[in-house]
């Protein structure tokens, strides 16, 4: 498998965020992992980067095992994710930010290229090059981190809730977006979203968290039909 | 007049060293460093050893000031604030380890170097004359180091690649991990920076005020005094609090018999923070 978690448990002190949790991606994949507030969607990103330890369980990335590496680690391998809630630096600038997601890279010619590739996908994101980051919308924000995800030149990417407190026109660029990164850059992506009906657009596979548990998996077409599903996450 | 503007310039420059350094560390740490001031005291000591007591030219005991110091800072970050940081729930903590290293290095120092007040000779002979006033030369020099140290910092800190990464620690420390960075270096890093600009700062003042053991706290005081004018965190607040600092004491010392000056400076302090508490450019809290 390209990428996996077996078996993964999260504690925060005493309290069991995640409990054996195992899902896969195939290489070229993206994968939607569903669930409401509090289910672990975040947690086991967290896991999956380092910035959570696991208490149990492995994480495996083309065939490496990356559960006990540090996150810088586990970025140099590929992995890159845009965590919760649009972590922009406010108070560099919209380069500097991009620059940021550069950081282990040493290819100065690919580097330029890339934010060539950037600048061609956000045009708006140009246009503010020089700007504090923190003085641009929700949407252009959400533009500035997945570029800076980007950046990095990952081969697995994970998004978390990317579309939280976008309108509803933004919502449909973003999912336009994921479509596009995964297909022209070939990028393996999984996606953390409350928007289940978004996200099951476009996965081809969904994982449904329930308080720390696998609930439900499947394809995401299925699932979209789903009478559970449907009650739970899409409004009937 | 001329006079005090010429003194102003004098303290405002070095003391630009001690705000950027504190702020340094504590940007990047989220820590107060009380210990600031006796890291000031220990680059004072080694510039009167090795070049007061030693002879060897200014020139070399500067940059070993710099060096000790830097080395303090990075000891400390490495063996006690690392820790502290990392599985402390409360800021006071740190805090209080901060206060702890700042003893620590007090004690150390009245044992090693003893209480007296120590001097050096001045290092460059001659006076230029600005209008009215009287600049000797070995105060020039200490403007136009501390002004070059003060360029180089900003510089390091907007262009290069661990600057930047200082930069986005100071600014998200958990988003700085998902970028790559090893944060833990970074860090260490930047205290040991700050560390040395307060031993820099510490190995100029000396040759204009000389040093003794006991200095440490009334130095950490006016750092403190400088970050708070300024508002915590912002380079540039940093700067004009080193200012604002480095002129009232040139005036307060000109016109205001001794110790009285520091009590108005206190008292001005306090009108000025319960009217804006985040200082002149700091940002709002969080
Ligand atoms: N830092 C933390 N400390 C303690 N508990 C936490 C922490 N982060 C998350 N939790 C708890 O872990 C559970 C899963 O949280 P999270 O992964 O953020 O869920 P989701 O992203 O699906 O909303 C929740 O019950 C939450 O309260
Ligand atoms: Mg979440």
């Amino acid at each position: 498998m390209y990428f996996e978690c077996r078996d993964l448990c999260v504690h925060y002190d005493k309290v069991q965020a995640l409990d054996r949790v195992s899902l896969a991606a195939q290489q070229g994949e993206v994968v939607a992992l569903l669930g409401a507030n509090g289910a672990g969607k975040s947690t086991t990103l967290r896991a999956i980067t380092g910035l959570t330890r696991a208490s149990r369980g492995e994480i495996w990335f083309e065939d490496t095992r990356i559960d006990r590496l540090p996150p810088a680690a586990i970025v140099a391998r590929g992995i890159a994710m845009v965590p919760e809630g649009r972590h922009i630096y406010p108070f560099m600038s919209v380069r500097d930010n991009l620059l940021m997601g550069a950081y282990l890279r040493r290819d100065t010619a690919g580097i330029r290229r890339d934010l060539d590739r950037v600048f061609a996908r956000f045009p708006r994101v140009r246009e503010r090059l020089n700007q504090q980051a923190g003085t641009l919308s929700g949407g252009e924000q959400e533009m500035v981190v997945v570029g800076r995800a980007l950046m990095a030149r990952p081969r697995l990417l994970l998004l978390d809730e990317p579309s939280l407190g976008l309108a509803p026109m933004v919502v449909r660029d973003i999912a336009r977006l994921i479509g596009d990164v995964n297909r022209e850059d070939n990028v393996t992506i999984i996606l953390v979203e409350q928007n289940a009906r978004m996200a099951l657009k476009v996965s081809g596979r969904a994982y449904v968290l329930e308080t720390g548990r696998i609930g439900l998996a499947g394809g995401s077409a299925e699932l979209a039909g789903d009478d559970h599903i449907r009650r739970l996450y899409l409004g009937g | 007049m001329e006079q005090i503007i010429v003194n102003g310039v004098v303290l405002s420059a070095t003391y630009a060293l001690v705000a950027l350094g504190i702020t340094l560390i504590f940007s990047i740490m989220n820590l107060l460093n009380f210990a600031h001031g006796q890291i000031l005291m220990i680059g004072g000591f080694m510039v009167y050893y090795v070049y007061g007591v030693f002879g060897l030219p200014y020139a070399v005991a500067l940059p070993v000031a710099a060096v000790v110091t830097g080395l303090i800072g990075f000891g400390f970050e490495v063996l006690l604030f690392r820790r502290v940081v990392r599985v402390a729930t409360r800021e006071e903590n740190s805090m209080l380890l901060a206060v702890g290293t700042a003893l620590l290095l007090e004690n150390l120092a009245l044992f090693g170097f003893g209480e007296k007040q120590r001097g050096v000779p001045s290092i460059v002979g001659g006076v230029y004359r600005v209008g009215a006033a009287f600049l000797p030369a070995g105060r020039l020099l200490v403007v136009l180091i501390a002004l070059a140290l003060i360029v180089a910092l900003l510089l390091f800190v907007q262009y290069t690649r661990p600057g930047r990464a200082m930069r986005a620690l100071a600014q998200d420390r958990e988003v700085t991990y998902l970028m790559g960075v090893d944060v833990e270096r970074i860090s260490a890093l930047g205290f040991a920076l700050g560390a040395g600009l307060a031993g820099i700062a510490g190995g100029l003042l000396v040759t204009l005020s000389g040093v003794n053991a006991g200095i440490g706290t009334a130095l950490s005081t006016k750092a403190f005094i400088m970050i708070m004018i300024g508002g915590a965190g912002v380079v540039a607040g940093a700067i004009l609090g080193a200012v604002v600092l480095g002129f009232a004491e040139a005036v307060g010392y000109a016109l205001i018999p001794g110790s009285t000056t520091y009590l108005l400076i206190f008292v001005g302090l306090i009108l000025f923070l319960v009217l804006r508490p985040q200082g002149i450019m700091g940002k709002p809290q969080r």
